[in-house]
């Protein structure tokens, strides 16, 4: 049972970065971002490829991160090219196009950094093991989950911090009233792009480190990220509540340990992996589904 | 000579749709000299240009010709967040003023922004607290007690009170206003124009304020402009605005335009 939860607790907070992403996107900037199925793999395929390459894992890891928010770069300047006008901020179908290209772009690209479809990244040094190696412990069971909680509170309070700066101010603005903010003088096409890079540099965080600490980097890995995120965020917000942006941010990363955990529950009680995507598929339209029949909208 | 106009306006043409059946032509060559602290009322049909003028001004899209020139600058090309810093504007929907699921303090402390770069220094901060609460007070809605209620708790009124401050606490160049109480309701309406009228006052804004109401068009402002068809048909000042009545605007209108006047929502507003 120890075991389990160790292990849960491992995989929530190592994929709390990708679900703090997809609540940048979807709650803060208003962005249903797609590019995060492209992303994950991304931070894990230039990860692998270095580490392999003999690169320090430390480094290979914040690459993985940079390219990750090129990635979000991108479907945000991608946006600009599709949308028609200025105003058009509640039409979806420009930002969920421009992540879907970037997202299928980046299967070429995941697949022509790694050179083929996997990495095996056994019997290599990982950030694991380095930080293990200076703290003087054996990174197993709950070191990792202590070492990956404490850069999940970092990371939390570094973006608490961003979002409360008068930068951060305009790019809450940005998703909650495109107009006014523009009106006010800033502009949110930059802001726009800013978050998106932010945002995917998280997503690509987690990839990275799945792949590190899985033991290998896989073209497909980043199948139904962006489903497990809004899982995770929509679980936070309605077990942990949204009373303001310092308090959500804990919950989202509160929402995806309780998703790892109830996956690994169902695991436990005997449901094929595989069918893991579908369930997760009708947890997500139930959860979205009841605030719509309470007629309580959860936005922040 | 004396400092360049706020707002000047030469040949102003818009076009929405050029080349197809839906061709509009908004703007038909407008030149407009607006003089420091000038309080302007624009009305007009509907269809008449009115609220594509204050958008061309503000930069919502490229004009099809002509030039916009702001404190003696020219920004026809320049884009519209650039222009905003120096244009405050408040619209028609309360909504449209405010970030509803933010704080008051947070949406004011954006609007002290304006004509500075955001960076990465604290938004809200006990300075700006103080401005904020000062600059709320003198709205006597008690919203200086609330600095941390989301926006979307309050009225449409109380929204709307809020979007002009915001739109003015920066003292931009010129002042905007697109309807911005047609949609409240009568009493409130008058409270938000009192208070428009004293911050104009207070601040020495150069405003444009386009209304579907003659009422409001006659009994504020020092200035009076008719648009038909997509020009300027009437332009008086305060002495020959005093002598008016909303029948006279009428008989005007029929004079200036020379075609039937549309009934419209024009007529049909006290």
């Amino acid at each position: 049972m120890e075991v389990i939860i160790s292990s849960a607790l491992e995989q929530g907070l190592i994929y709390c970065f990708m679900v703090l992403g997809v609540f940048l996107t979807f709650r803060v900037l208003d962005f249903p971002d797609l590019t995060v199925d492209g992303s994950l793999p991304l931070g894990a395929a230039v990860t692998g490829a270095l580490i392999i390459g003999g690169h320090s894992p430390l480094l290979a890891t914040a690459a993985g991160v940079g390219a990750g928010m090129c990635a979000g770069g991108v479907t945000g300047c991608l946006h600009l090219l599709l949308k028609s006008g200025e105003s058009d901020s509640i039409n979806y179908g420009p930002k969920l196009l421009a992540g879907i290209l970037t997202m299928t772009a980046l299967y070429t690209v995941n697949l022509r950094v790694m050179g083929r479809s996997n990495i095996p990244l056994l019997g290599v040094e990982t950030i694991f093991e380095k930080v293990g190696a200076f703290l003087s412990l054996t990174m197993v069971g709950w070191n990792v989950v202590i070492a990956v909680a404490a850069l999940a509170i970092v990371v939390k309070y570094v973006l608490d911090w961003l979002l409360h700066t008068e930068f951060g101010l305009t790019l809450l603005a940005t998703g909650d009233n495109e107009q006014m903010i523009r009106a006010m003088g800033t502009n949110t096409n930059f802001t726009r792009i800013v978050g998106l890079a932010i945002a995917n540099g998280l997503v690509a965080l987690t990839g990275s480190l799945v792949a590190q600490q899985q033991g290998f980097a896989d073209v497909g890995m980043g199948l139904g990220t962006i489903v497990a995120g809004l899982a995770g965020v929509i679980m936070g917000e309605v077990i942990f509540g949204v009373r303001s942006i310092s308090w959500v941010l804990f919950s989202v990363i509160g929402g995806s340990i309780i998703y790892r955990l109830l996956i690994a529950i169902s695991l436990r009680l005997g449901i094929a992996p595989t069918d893991l995507k579908l369930l997760t598929a009708v947890l997500v339209v139930a959860a979205l589904s009841i605030p719509t029949v309470r007629r309580k909208v959860v936005r922040l | 000579m004396s400092a360049p106009a706020p707002l000047e306006l030469r040949g102003l043409r818009q076009v929405f749709y050029p080349g197809t059946a839906n061709e509009v032509v908004a703007l038909n060559g407008i030149d407009l000299v607006v003089p420091a602290d000038q309080f302007v009322t624009i009305i007009g049909s509907n269809g008449s240009g009115k609220s594509t003028l204050l958008n061309a001004v503000a930069g919502t899209f490229a004009v099809t010709a002509g030039k916009v020139v702001l404190d003696g600058r020219d920004v026809t090309k320049q884009a519209e967040h650039v222009r905003s810093r120096m244009i405050g504007r408040v619209f028609q929907d309360p909504r449209a003023g405010t970030a509803p699921s933010m704080t008051i303090e947070e949406n004011l402390a954006i609007s002290l922004l304006r004509q500075s770069r955001s960076g990465l220094r604290r938004g809200v901060t006990n300075r700006r607290r103080e401005v904020m609460r000062a600059q709320l007070s003198r709205l006597g809605m008690g919203l200086e007690g609330r600095l941390k209620a989301g926006v979307n708790k309050l009225s449409g009124g109380q929204r709307q009170a809020m979007s002009l401050l915001m739109a003015t606490i920066a003292e931009p160049s010129l002042l905007l206003l697109d309807e911005h109480t047609a949609a409240l309701d009568p009493k409130v309406a008058a409270t938000i124009m009192d208070l428009t009228a004293a911050i104009v006052v207070e601040r020495g804004l150069t405003t444009l304020m386009v209304t579907h109401n003659m009422e409001l068009a006659l009994r504020y402002g020092d200035r009076l402009i008719m648009m038909h068809g997509g020009r300027v048909v009437l332009d008086i000042d305060k002495e020959q605005k005093a002598a008016l009545e909303v029948g006279d605007l009428i008989e005007k209108f029929h004079e200036v335009a020379g075609e039937a006047f549309a009934i419209d929502r024009m007529l049909l507003e006290p």
